[in-house]
């Protein structure tokens, strides 16, 4: 299956290509804003995803395409508009988009798919929501669409949820957060993502269908289990516990100054090793989210088999560990 | 979700497929357990989030005898999260001897083998924010670490056991909003249970009776009835139960009530040890997981065999707060203070010696003159209690001269005598109120002497300190603050006998097909470790069986993996 991914540059564009290289069923492209890897034989399109023009050009030799595309509103919300249309003018007719559990919003409790979507919650959720909103139009066209909205999607070199996780635990900034972490972690590992991917890709399903599955391994814990299971692997003991108090100080009054001196050092083109990585409001009010994505149609529909959390989190120590030695 | 039982429209019936009557440690986890498994839920706590004084009221009663137990409204909370609010937080599993029925330990053995309760406390530590579920040191700290006491190495002293220490976690706060989310839940607030009415034939429960405290009244009506309201009050409630058997509900033998046990306690003795300080590690450690621990003395199980003991520990302790000979400005501006601390911390401070003006002007001086150490102290006490998340669990002052007196919590002998009952006074919903008559026994004492002994023999042999005691006085060194606060055990003992226990092996009521009971009333035997960590075990155990009961959608073997 002639198969294009956007945002082949990027945490899981990068996996899911190397999967599907290594697969006899699929020949894979990558394509992204940037070069790609220089070092690789791949086919690699360097394409702006919100240039219809382009796109529809690149989508022409391709059955399928994965958007793995993450970044601003306007990559996200803008680009899957341009990709519905693309993949419609270049009779493309499959696309795998890659959602995420932020479309969910504030909702609590367990939630399966049929749950309605909020957008309510920042622009990261309402441009996940605008983008189902483009792949549902593509479906109403005719076009056929898997949706996966993954949760927290960890594993090796996961910077996301492991690397600057565990930094923040060293610093102590992080750890046993009592109520504040007691939502569910909906952790998922990275190639399970993209075995769920690369299941969609062959999914049968009829013209206009538009499945969606939430991808969230079934033992993955609540965060206060993750933090201190993690801090203990990478020897960030004691844990420590932390106030709510003291996690609120450290996100909503130290993080805005931390985030514009970072943007600003960024800018300059200074490294900042030294400089404390900003704790986002948005990742604390996660951590006690009350919110458990139920993947039972995953498991069912995509024949999904999880990797186990200790396995999961065994690599993502490790990880972390041999990359703070180098 | 939580909602005022105010909001309840009178004499209607509310059903679900539980009802779990008390939301503290045991009615909460078992709760949160069964709604996890796809069962609606009614957990049904009598007081609020916050305080209130006409609720708490409704707890008042007698004791026989107030020098050898506390008031029953003292040590535990009408209100939502229970005596969880007020707890030391101290996490101790039982012991697998705590099991067995040992001759010479009168009405021992539980029906349950050790193990069905010990694959509950992993989860069980979880939900009490105690840590990993290891409770030896070497394991926690790693082989490398420092001993209790360097060269102490006995088979027949055990020192390497360690207890561990909660935040102590408030189970409203801390698992409110789960209660809140949970599918399936409901949580009714203000909600006293009045009456458990059986049906006409006795054999099962047909329904609660449910008052407020602004004058609603209505029903429950579920397929299976939970008690978790602790020890004095399960009793309570079976006993005043009388729509159809007159004894109560479950007392056919006259055993509601009776067996009741809290823990054998006191400060004993005087330990030195040889050396210097740094050979004793009487304080608390940290463990990678963040949690407070602290290691003890106890007998080997098969020397308590051997000899014939019930179980208990000994912990590194200071010396008698009241007398100002300790010259401590710590321990003298503790006696000081007492006045101003909680009742159920400050009974220790309160241990009935003559408190004349010269003895407070000592402890006074004591306070001027160490003011380094009392600053020290209060700056430690600010940073890791008052303001921390975690707090240091208790007072322990810095061992400068390696004399210790030794803290002892013991297994008290379960004995019929000993019991809660009803009186003839009721409070202002009409329920008869309590009278607790906690009686020990001259065993219970003796068993403490003779562990002492045993120590002292070790310290002796092994020559590495020497602990004395006076023999004469242990009695009254034991019970000068009479029974153990909050530790209200055995009044509906489990059992397989229906003459001697009120509950089965799977904590349902013998006589009642749909009744159960979770917390310490049903531990036949109250061990030497803290009731609450083996109440949250037995509640989600009893959750497992519920839900195999009920044929629950989800799997119930996996309650012990699940939860938290």
């Amino acid at each position: 299956m002639r198969t294009l991914i956007l945002g082949a540059s990027g945490y899981i564009g990068q996996r899911l290509f190397q999967k599907l290289s290594a697969s006899e069923w699929a020949k894979p492209a990558g394509a992204s804003r940037g070069r790609g890897n220089a070092d690789s034989n791949a086919v690699h399109l360097r394409v702006d995803t919100r240039n219809l023009k382009a796109l529809t050009l690149a989508l022409k030799e391709y059955e399928c395409v994965v958007n793995c595309v993450a970044g601003d509103f306007d990559s996200i919300a803008n680009g899957a508009r341009t990709l519905a249309q693309a993949a419609m003018a270049a009779k493309c007719k499959r696309i795998v988009h890659l959602s995420s559990m932020a479309v969910y919003g504030r909702t609590e409790g367990n939630v399966s798919e049929q749950a309605p979507l909020d957008p309510g919650l920042g622009w990261y959720a309402r441009a996940k929501c605008q983008a189902e909103t483009h792949m549902a139009a593509f479906a109403r066209d005719g076009g056929e669409v898997v949706v996966l909205r993954p949760g927290c999607v960890f594993g090796s070199g996961s910077q996301l949820w492991v690397g600057r996780v565990a930094r923040w635990l060293r610093a102590g900034r992080v750890g046993d957060l009592g109520a504040a972490g007691d939502g569910w972690s909906n952790l998922v590992h990275a190639n399970d993502v993209c075995d769920a991917i690369a299941a969609a890709m062959r999914l049968p399903i009829g013209r206009g269908g538009m499945p969606v599955f939430n991808l969230a391994a079934p033992d993955s814990p609540r965060w206060n289990e993750y933090l201190v299971d993690l801090a203990i692997a990478i020897d960030a003991t004691p844990v420590r516990r932390i106030s709510a108090r003291q996690l609120r100080f450290d996100s909503m009054v130290a993080g805005p100054p931390l985030k514009l001196a970072e943007k600003f050092l960024d800018k300059c083109g200074v490294r900042r090793p030294w400089l404390p990585e900003p704790l986002p409001p948005s990742v604390v009010r996660l951590w006690s989210q009350d919110i458990r994505l139920i993947a039972l149609a995953a498991t069912k529909v995509l024949a999904m088999r999880w990797t186990s959390y200790g396995d999961s989190l065994r690599e993502s120590s490790d990880w972390y560990r041999l990359g703070a030695k180098q | 979700m939580i909602i005022d039982s105010n909001s309840i429209p009178r004499d209607t019936s509310l059903v679900a497929d539980v009802c779990v009557v008390g939301s503290g440690a045991a009615g909460i986890s078992l709760a949160l357990a069964l709604s996890d498994h796809g069962v609606s839920v009614l957990l049904l706590e009598a007081g609020y989030a916050h305080e209130d004084r006409r609720t708490q009221a409704l707890y008042d009663g007698e004791v026989a005898n107030e020098l050898l137990h506390s008031p029953p409204d003292k040590y535990r909370l009408r209100r939502f999260g229970g005596s969880t609010l007020i707890w030391g937080g101290r996490c101790v599993p039982f012991d697998a001897i705590d099991f067995e029925a040992r001759e010479f330990v009168q009405s021992s053995g539980w029906p349950i083998p050790y193990d069905e309760v010990a694959a509950f406390y992993p989860a069980a530590n979880a939900l009490a924010e105690a840590g990993r579920c290891e409770y030896d040191a070497d394991k926690v700290f790693g082989p490398g670490a420092e001993p209790l006491i360097k060269g102490f190495a006995s088979t027949v002293v055990r020192t390497n056991s360690l207890e561990r220490f909660s935040c102590p976690t408030n189970f409203a706060v801390r698992y409110g909003r789960r209660l809140q989310h949970a599918p399936g839940l409901k949580v009714v607030m203000g909600a006293n249970c009045t009456s458990i009415r059986l049906q006409p034939n006795a054999e099962q429960v047909q329904g609660l009776e449910i008052a407020t405290l602004s004058g609603n009244r209505f029903q429950v009506a579920a397929k299976m009835y939970v008690l978790a309201v602790g020890g004095i009050e399960t009793a309570r409630l079976l006993l005043a139960s009388r729509n159809v058997t007159a004894a109560g509900v479950g007392n056919e033998h006259d055993v509601v009530g009776r067996y009741y046990m809290c823990h054998v306690a006191g400060n004993v003795g005087a330990l030195t040890i040889s050396g210097a300080p740094n050979r004793v590690r009487h304080s608390y450690e940290v463990a990678p997981d963040g949690v407070y621990c602290r290691r003890r003395l106890s007998i080997a199980p098969c020397e308590q065999r051997r000899l014939g003991l019930s179980n208990m520990v000994a912990r590194l302790h200071f010396a008698r707060i009241t007398d100002p000979a300790h010259r401590s400005g710590v321990l003298s501006g503790l006696f000081l203070a007492r006045n101003i601390i909680s009742y159920e911390y400050g009974k220790r401070l309160q241990d009935g010696a003559e408190t004349t003006f010269v003895n407070r002007l000592k402890h006074l001086r004591n306070v001027v003159m160490g003011p380094s150490d009392t600053s020290a102290f209060l700056l430690h006490w600010l940073a890791k209690r008052t303001f921390a998340e975690r707090k240091f669990p208790s007072v322990i002052l810095r061992n400068r001269t390696n004399r210790f007196s030794l803290e002892i919590h013991g297994e008290q002998i379960a004995q019929a005598s000993s019991r809660v009952s009803l009186t003839d006074r009721a409070d202002e919903l009409g329920m008869p109120r309590v009278r607790v008559d906690w009686r020990y026994s001259p065993d219970d004492v003796d068993s403490v002497r003779r562990s002492l002994d045993v120590m002292s023999s070790e310290f002796e042999r092994l020559q590495i300190g020497k602990l004395t005691y006076d023999s004469n006085t242990l009695e009254q060194e034991l019970m000068r603050f009479g029974a153990y606060g909050g530790h209200h055990i055995g009044t509906a003992r489990m059992g397989n006998d229906v003459r001697t226990s009120v509950v089965d092996a799977n904590c349902r009521v013998h006589s009642a097909k749909n009744l159960y009971v979770a917390g310490s009333a049903v531990f036949p035997t109250s061990s030497q470790a803290n009731p609450t960590l083996t109440i949250i075990a037995l509640s989600l155990r009893l959750a497992e069986h519920l839900l195999l009961r009920l044929g629950a959608s989800r799997s119930a073997q996996s309650v012990a993996a699940t939860s938290p």
